[in-house]
Formats: C-alpha cells, sequence, structure tokens
C-alpha cells in the first residue's frame, strides 16, 4: 500500500521523549504552555500549567492556520514559512514546523521575549525532528499494536453510535 | 494519515467533506452534531462568512469512546465550496485519511462537482498520495429536489473509480449516517 496512506504510531518511549522536551521548553521559556501536534490538526502531546478545554478546537485550529500560510507562501514563491508568531494582548504564540509531519507552538505571555522563545524552539525542533524520524523509521506492525480483533469491534462501535 | 498514540493509547483519524459550493457539506455536519448522543460529540466549530457560506473549515470532533482500549476520535472536517477558496481547500484537506465527496444532485450543478472532483484529485496527488488508493466515499445529495439528474447519470460522470456511493438529503439527515458510517469503515480498515 501507499506508505504515505499507514499510520504514523507513536511508541510510549517516544512520546515520553516528546513530554520532556515540551516541559522543558516550557520550564527555560517561562511559558505557559506548549503543544506538539500533528499537520492534521490532531494533538499528540501537551504540556504546561492548567487544562486547556478547548484543546481539540485549539489543534484544529492551529493546523488550519499553518496550512493557509503556507499557500501563502506558494503564492508568493517563498518556499515555507518555517515559523509564525501571533501576538496578542495578555498571550502570545509561538508556531514552527517540524519536517512538515509536526507542528510545536509555544504558548507565553508579556513576561518572556520573544527571541528567547524563538531559540529555544529551534533547540526543541530539531530534538523534535530526531523523535520524529524514529518514529517514521519503526515499521512497527498494526495488528502489533492495536490487536487483530481492533477492527471488528471498531465496525461495531460504528455501527452502534453513528445513528440518529 | 492516522495518528496512533501508543503511550495515551489514543487513535485519531481525520475525515474530510469536499465538494462543490453549497452541496450541502455543513449541512451534514450539523445533521451529524444534532442527532449523535451528547457523550459522543464535541462543539462543532464554524467559520463561516456573514451569509453562512463556509469561509474556512467546519470542525466536528467524534470521541467514540474506548475500543480494545484505545480512545479512538474522529474529527470532522468540510472545506468550503466556493471556486475563490481553492488555496484554502488544500490548507484543509492536509493529513486527511479519508474524504467524503458531496455532488449536488441539481441538474444544473453536472459540471460543477465533475470540476470540483477534478481539483480533489489533483489536490490529493500533490500530498504525494495516490489518488486511486485514497478511501474516499460518494454522497448524492439533494435528491429531494424536482430537477435531481438520475443516479445512473451521475454515476456515469462521477464514479468511474467505482467508490461506495450514498443517496442523501442533508436537511432531513437521509443518508448522512449512512455516509459517515461507510467513511468511517473504510479509513479504519486502513489503519
Ligand atoms: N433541498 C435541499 N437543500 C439542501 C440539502 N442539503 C443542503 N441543502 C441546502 O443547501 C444550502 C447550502 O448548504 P450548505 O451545507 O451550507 O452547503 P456547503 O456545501 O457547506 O456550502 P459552502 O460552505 O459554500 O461550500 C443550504 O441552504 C441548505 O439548507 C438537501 O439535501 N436538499
Ligand atoms: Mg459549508
Amino acid at each position: 500500500m501507499d506508505p504515505q496512506l499507514t499510520s504514523l504510531i507513536v511508541p510510549t518511549e517516544e512520546v515520553t521523549q516528546i513530554e520532556e522536551c515540551l516541559s522543558h521548553l516550557v520550564e527555560d521559556t517561562g511559558g505557559n504552555y506548549a503543544l506538539l501536534l500533528d499537520k492534521s490538526g490532531q494533538v499528540i502531546v501537551s504540556q504546561g500549567d492548567g487544562i486547556r478545554q478547548d484543546i481539540t478546537a485549539l489543534g484544529a485550529l492551529i493546523a488550519g492556520t499553518f496550512a493557509s500560510s503556507r499557500e501563502v507562501a506558494k503564492l508568493l514563491r517563498e518556499k515555507d514559512f518555517r515559523m509564525l508568531f501571533q501576538q496578542g494582548v495578555r498571550e502570545n504564540i509561538f508556531i514552527a514546523l517540524i519536517e512538515e509531519q509536526w507542528i510545536l507552538c509555544v504558548i507565553f505571555n508579556k513576561g518572556t521575549h520573544i527571541g528567547l522563545v524563538k531559540v529555544l524552539t529551534k533547540k526543541a525542533t530539531d530534538e523534535l525532528a530526531s523523535v520524529l524520524e524514529r518514529v517514521r523509521q519503526q515499521h512497527k506492525a498494526r495488528d502489533e499494536v492495536l490487536g487483530s480483533s481492533f477492527r471488528t469491534s471498531m465496525e461495531d462501535t460504528i455501527d452502534l453510535l453513528f445513528k440518529d | 494519515m492516522a495518528l496512533i498514540n501508543v503511550a495515551a493509547r489514543e487513535i485519531h483519524c481525520k475525515i474530510v467533506y469536499y465538494g462543490p459550493g453549497m452541496c450541502g457539506k455543513t449541512t451534514n455536519l450539523q445533521y451529524i452534531h444534532e442527532s449523535v448522543s451528547s457523550d459522543v460529540k464535541g462543539d462543532l466549530l464554524s467559520i463561516a462568512t456573514e451569509t453562512e457560506r463556509t469561509l474556512f473549515f467546519d470542525f466536528l470532533p467524534l470521541d467514540l469512546g474506548k475500543v480494545r482500549g484505545f480512545q479512538t476520535r474522529f474529527h470532522l472536517y468540510t472545506v468550503p465550496g466556493q471556486i475563490l477558496y481553492e488555496r484554502t481547500r488544500v490548507a484543509v484537506l492536509n493529513g486527511a485519511d479519508g474524504v467524503v465527496f458531496v455532488a449536488d444532485s441539481d441538474k444544473s450543478k453536472l459540471e460543477e462537482n465533475i470540476r470540483s472532483l477534478k481539483e480533489l484529485a489533483v489536490n490529493i496527488t500533490r500530498q504525494n498520495k495516490k489518488f486511486q488508493e485514497f478511501p474516499i466515499i460518494l454522497q448524492y445529495n439533494k435528491r429531494d429536489l424536482p430537477n435531481a439528474l438520475p443516479v445512473a447519470v451521475m454515476d456515469k460522470y462521477l464514479n468511474g473509480m467505482n467508490w461506495t456511493r450514498h443517496e442523501a438529503i442533508a436537511t432531513t439527515g437521509v443518508g448522512v449516517f449512512d455516509t459517515l458510517k461507510s467513511i468511517s469503515r473504510l479509513v479504519i480498515s486502513r489503519l
């Protein structure tokens, strides 16, 4: 099958590394929150103070913003915007791309200088790029992770829940 | 591509409703949001113009709970169908695991349907995915219209690939869940 259509399986060990990387990033920048998203908008890992209830919608919107800025880049014959910065009154958000696959976001307030966030985010994206590389290379069989009866159970659940 | 987080035991799949302007993509999501049980659905997020046309996307997260120990989530999106928003559709399509192509059965919309489907093929190919292998379900919407084209005619122009297709009236919900079930099963079969 087309390798682009198979799932991206992030093993426990790699999730732990991502969590550590994000919590260092939050600590070192004095930021409030860091998120790692898949380009499809799904949240892989989030770290920081408090629980954001709207995190799912946040992921969808940030990924959408990034994807649309990429289209803007193309129209300007720019290869890509690797980073995006959005400035609010209370909070700012800094977004960086990792190998066209993942998106790293740092949410921080006025107390933190953007220059520091830029430098530390760059460091973190390099680290996360190597995690991503390892994730891509581990061709774990789906059945090994999900179990062979997953599909039939899933179909039953779909029939049960998707109805008027 | 679907995302499986082994540590959190989570699976995420992204499904995009694609099709020409006004064909009923947003109406599909609204019906699902109104009808599905409240422990399954999240909030429906719509970024639309003042006239209710989709400007960026609609987004509806569905949480199917634990299946064999894995928390399973489907994220449904619609693209903005108006010609003007071609680049925005590319952005929303990014990372999709499956597509529902919603065609408008209105006789006068056949050409728009064909053009939109061609554009979808180009956009999927540009993401380095093989269009022939990409999970797609067809929906012929607005079957209630008096001037609806016969299904056989729509098949001839739109379903050369022999996808599973459903007839629908999204405003009353006919065929909406059949379509959702088909695309979900198809995406799961490719995990
Ligand atoms: N008669 C009829 N009207 C429908 C049906 N489904 C949707 N509509 C109507 O078609 C119009 C457009 O529907 P939307 O769901 O907003 O269309 P859309 O595809 O999201 O349009 P864009 O956001 O511009 O791409 C609305 O007035 C709907 O009420 C249907 O099955 N039958
Ligand atoms: Mg719409």
